[in-house]
């Protein structure tokens, strides 16, 4: 007879170990972390704090390794939620789709393929280097994300949609292969931007 | 099942049902029975199941096998290690690796000689100057892993034969 302790024991250790086959098998992620409704920021009377408080919610999103990793310092991307540097040792390239021997598309095909555990989208490609995000803080993501010239050319009410809508984007919350999803949905960070764009998009300090 | 039509080596192959999560890499080796394409780190990160794509357009890429599923080759025209020789005459890359002895297991080789091979095709539509060969080289081999350490021997292999031919891959 097995001893309670060591049942239990074992146990756990299957149950680890089908969970971690069926992370690597991309059945399913971690769960994603909350992310606040505006809302939720009501009893905030002064608006400029208001605006800046929807951004500083937002950032959740922004500096998950779902948005950093594809937003790099430099032109590498990283990979995992440890934001390890990409293996193969890839690069940007002169149209952010790696260089001529070492494309994305080579691996990251229309969509996910879990079997490998290999993300996939029809637009796989890292953001321009103008618009790094990775290392910043929230303030500092604010200023840029403001900027068209550091922001893909975009205005505030643009980002709306591109944060909202972009299925590529919209990637980082269906990233399957065990990563962790963005915090909250799509359609929340979406509300988290019109809020903030209509409150008159103040950085948080 | 998804059903795909591609063509290998210039031959047709399919339709032929696959399942969605079939690896290519597994469509080669295990239905076809095209083995010369390695399984390596299974992560794309060695390359040694890299096999050649050839686009409508005339150009050509790698691409590897092992993390792409087989439903992502419908209707492509690829190249596997069994298609370079012609009729037993192997190719000027083939001839250069034997003849610096570039590969030592061997199980890398397949996918560099794939990447020398697009290479050369590049250049032959793209020709480049003397000075740009060494850079070129290192830069198109790069995702390429050799467990034997052969990186300097197939290196010199590729120069060999684009020195050998100015004229086609040189300005």
């Amino acid at each position: 007879m097995i001893p309670h302790r060591r049942l239990f024991t074992l146990l756990a250790a299957a149950a680890v170990g089908l969970l971690s086959a069926a992370l690597a098998r991309g059945e399913g992620s971690p769960p994603a972390a909350p992310l606040a409704p505006p809302a939720s920021f009501s009893a905030i009377a002064d608006p400029a704090e208001l605006s800046a408080a929807y951004f500083a919610e937002l950032s959740k999103v922004l500096t998950s390794p779902r948005c950093t990793n594809c937003h790099p310092a430099g032109d590498r991307p990283r990979q995992g939620d440890a934001a390890r540097p990409h293996q193969p040792p890839v690069f940007r390239g002169p149209d952010g789709k790696g260089l001529t021997s070492l494309r994305c598309a080579m691996c990251h095909r229309e969509a996910n393929f879990d079997p490998a555990g290999m993300p996939g989208h029809p637009h796989w490609q890292l953001a321009p280097a103008e618009m790094a995000w990775e290392g910043k803080t929230p303030r500092e993501i604010c200023i840029q994300i403001k900027e068209p010239a550091r922001n893909g050319g975009r205005s505030v009410e643009d980002l709306i949609a591109h944060i909202g809508d972009d299925t590529l984007v919209g990637w980082a919350w269906a990233p399957g292969g065990g990563r962790t999803p963005a915090p909250g949905t799509q359609a929340e960070a979406k509300a988290l931007v019109r809020a903030w764009v209509e409150s008159g998009a103040v950085c948080p300090k | 099942m998804p059903a795909i039509s591609l063509t290998i080596n210039g031959r047709p192959h399919g339709p032929i049902e696959v399942r969605e999560d079939l690896s290519m890499n597994d469509f080669l080796r295990e239905v076809l029975g095209l083995t010369g394409t390695k399984f390596g780190c299974g992560a794309a990160q060695c390359l040694s199941c890299a096999v050649i794509v050839d686009a409508a357009d005339g150009t050509s890429a790698t691409m590897p096998t092992c993390v792409v599923a087989a439903a992502d080759f419908d209707r492509k025209k690829i190249r596997t290690i069994e298609g370079h020789a012609r009729d037993g005459v192997l190719t000027p890359l083939q001839t250069s690796f034997i003849t610096h002895f570039a590969f030592q297991c061997g199980y890398c080789t397949p996918g560099f000689l794939a990447e020398g091979q697009v290479l050369l095709e590049r250049l032959e539509k793209a020709p480049i100057a003397r000075a740009e060969v060494e850079r070129t080289i290192t830069e198109a081999l790069d995702g390429h892993l050799c467990r034997c350490s052969g990186y300097v021997k197939y290196h010199e292999a590729v120069r060999d034969v684009i020195l050998a031919d100015p004229k086609r891959y040189l300005t």
